[in-house]
């Protein structure tokens, strides 16, 4: 046992290593966040004293509205796409209907559409409805490119249900709506909060989108705001209120990974299999 | 015959129309908000157009215009060299790192360094590239100070406003790129091999090294080949990093289609031109995505 313990010690040195290269950026991120630009100058590298909670304050005034635009847009999103992805999920998994396999198969092929070609038109369509510089303009299309790899998992997964529950259910006289509600959605609980988490990651980090449908500053979300207020702050070497952005920025993903852990790891490993 | 056949069908989609109704959502946002876009911009690539009342059909003109126009292969060219960096880097460094984390024999550190890994992929893209933008930054950055603390000072450099190196940084980006998710990719391929085959090559009394090259990267051919797939994609139609990074700078060295294409759209108002970039793109990703289907395939009949 010892000597096994021994010779993962080579092991271990390569991992922490690598472990450190890629948590440095990060340290340093939130040391500098609370320096002013004395310390910055003067001590580069190092921990200093008195820290300056002020730097937080100047950067939560200047970048809380974009937190909020992401977030009111991240939220109504991921539940629109579970409502939507999981009735259309149940519809495919629990029922025959002609031309299943092909609506189902028109759904699976957007998965090879790539962003890249449809940017453009989907631009000047949201344009064309009016919807540039309104939540709607991202919530509408993140919903409808959310949903199909939504359905794809779901679909899976809600199949896999035995159907005694579900005839069970009917013979009590429960309709396709109570079924759905009562017995689906429930059971799929574990699997809902996965493709949440991957959609809550995939709407936070977006930033083209935004870009060009959310001309105004005050609708930006986190992903533009920060840019803008990267080179606004950089620009005048205010670092420390840069830093304390940064940091600011970083906290609702990370507050929500300690929470969803384990769903967080299995949304990011199925989010990957989506492009 | 065919009548019959017919009504039959009707009458099962009248009885089923329950079903289609709850697929309505679905399909009327796919529709205005997937298909019609794909289906637009294939369209419109045929096109000289500004977005709005003027256009004017002239067939493969846009493509023909690609040839002739100096950024396209410049773009292109940049794009291969990301691809090849990209594919490099997210076959060594993340497989590297879960063949190590798999080696563990305690499954706590196993656990332990999983989450170690996981954790700054949870920092939004875009907070870690403005970090990085930081670390290149000419005067302040930590690269230069770095370089300057150790009396290197004659190799510090503005690294983004390079014209030979603002490329290799952008590469850089993320180093050592062991978080993210090809780690978990390899790992969760790593994990699904029977303990039964793992434990025979232990009894072998193989070294690691074998291990590695005889068992395991053979098992997590699929793995390797899905990480592939998802580097080319990504390296082929990204430009967020290039964006925000050098946003195609310095002069044009860094420019990629994705970014040229937005530049059309939003700045020069060229559509059309725009539309045909992408369904370039497109039509580029359809094929390595087509040729690593057929290659996936053929491995798996191989291994059975």
């Amino acid at each position: 046992m010892r000597k096994e313990t021994k010779h993962d010690l080579p092991i271990h040195i390569i991992l922490l290593l690598l472990g450190i290269l890629t948590f440095y950026p990060f340290v340093f991120t939130i040391v500098t966040s609370f320096k002013d630009n004395f310390q910055f100058i003067h001590n580069f590298w190092g921990v200093t004293w008195p820290i300056h909670l002020s730097n937080y304050k100047d950067a939560w005034s200047r970048i809380s509205r974009y937190i909020l635009n992401s977030g009111i847009v991240t939220t109504s999103s991921v539940f629109g796409v579970l409502l939507v992805a999981s009735v259309s999920a149940f519809t495919f998994a629990r029922f025959d209907f002609p031309g299943k396999d092909l609506l189902f198969f028109a759904i699976l092929s957007l998965l090879m559409i790539p962003g890249i070609l449809t940017l453009v038109p989907s631009f000047l369509l949201v344009k064309r409805l009016g919807l540039l510089n309104t939540y709607w303009a991202l919530i509408l299309p993140y919903i409808s490119g959310g949903q199909v790899f939504a359905i794809f998992i779901l679909r899976s997964f809600i199949a896999s249900l035995p159907e005694e529950l579900f005839e069970s259910a009917r013979v009590d006289g429960a309709s396709t709506l109570q079924t759905f509600f009562s017995i689906a959605i429930p059971l799929s609980k574990p699997i809902l909060v996965t493709v949440a988490i991957m959609n809550i990651l995939g709407t936070w980090n977006d930033y083209v989108w935004p870009l060009v449908t959310i001309p105004d500053g005050r609708l930006w979300t986190i992903t533009v705001g920060i840019v803008s207020f990267s080179s606004q702050y950089s620009g005048l070497e205010m670092w420390g209120p840069m830093f304390a952005g940064y940091v600011i920025a970083s906290i609702p993903l990370i507050v929500l990974f300690f929470f969803t852990m384990r769903y967080f790891i299995a949304g990011l490993t199925s989010g990957a299999l989506k492009a | 015959m065919y009548r019959r056949e017919s009504k039959t069908v009707w009458q099962e989609i009248i009885k089923r129309k329950q079903c289609y109704i709850l697929l309505l959502p679905t399909f009327l946002l796919l529709l205005t908000f997937n298909y019609y876009p794909a289906i637009s911009a294939i369209y419109h690539s045929l096109f000289d157009w500004d977005g709005a009342n003027f256009i004017r059909y002239i067939g493969l003109g846009n493509f023909t215009n690609m040839f002739q126009d100096p950024t396209i292969p410049l773009s292109f060219l940049n794009t291969l060299k990301l691809t090849i960096a990209s594919l490099i880097i997210n076959l060594t460094f993340p497989l590297l790192a879960a063949v190590l984390i798999f080696h563990l024999k305690d499954m706590k550190y196993a656990y332990f360094y999983r989450v170690l890994f996981v954790i700054p992929m949870v920092v939004p893209g875009m907070v870690v590239f403005m970090i990085w933008r930081f670390i290149y930054n000419p005067t302040s950055g930590l690269l230069n100070q770095l370089l300057i603390s150790m009396g290197l000072s004659q190799l510090t450099r503005p690294w983004l406003g390079d014209f030979d190196l603002a490329l290799y940084a952008v590469i850089f980006v993320g180093f050592p790129w062991v978080a993210g998710t090809s780690t978990l990719i390899y790992l969760a391929g790593l994990q699904a091999i029977p303990i039964e085959i793992l434990d025979a090559v232990s009894i072998d009394g193989a070294s690691t090294w074998t291990r590695f090259w005889k068992i395991e990267l053979p098992l997590i051919a699929a793995q390797i080949k899905l990480i592939v797939i998802l580097t080319l994609i990504g390296a082929i139609q990204g430009f967020v990093n290039i964006m925000v990074m050098t946003n195609g700078g310095p002069g044009e060295t860094t420019m990629v289609p994705g970014l040229y294409l937005y530049r059309n759209a939003m700045y020069y108002n060229k559509m059309g031109y725009a539309c045909a970039i992408g369904t370039f793109l497109f039509l580029i990703i359809l094929i390595l995505t087509y040729i690593n289907f057929k290659y996936l395939k053929s491995s798996v009949e191989y291994q059975a």
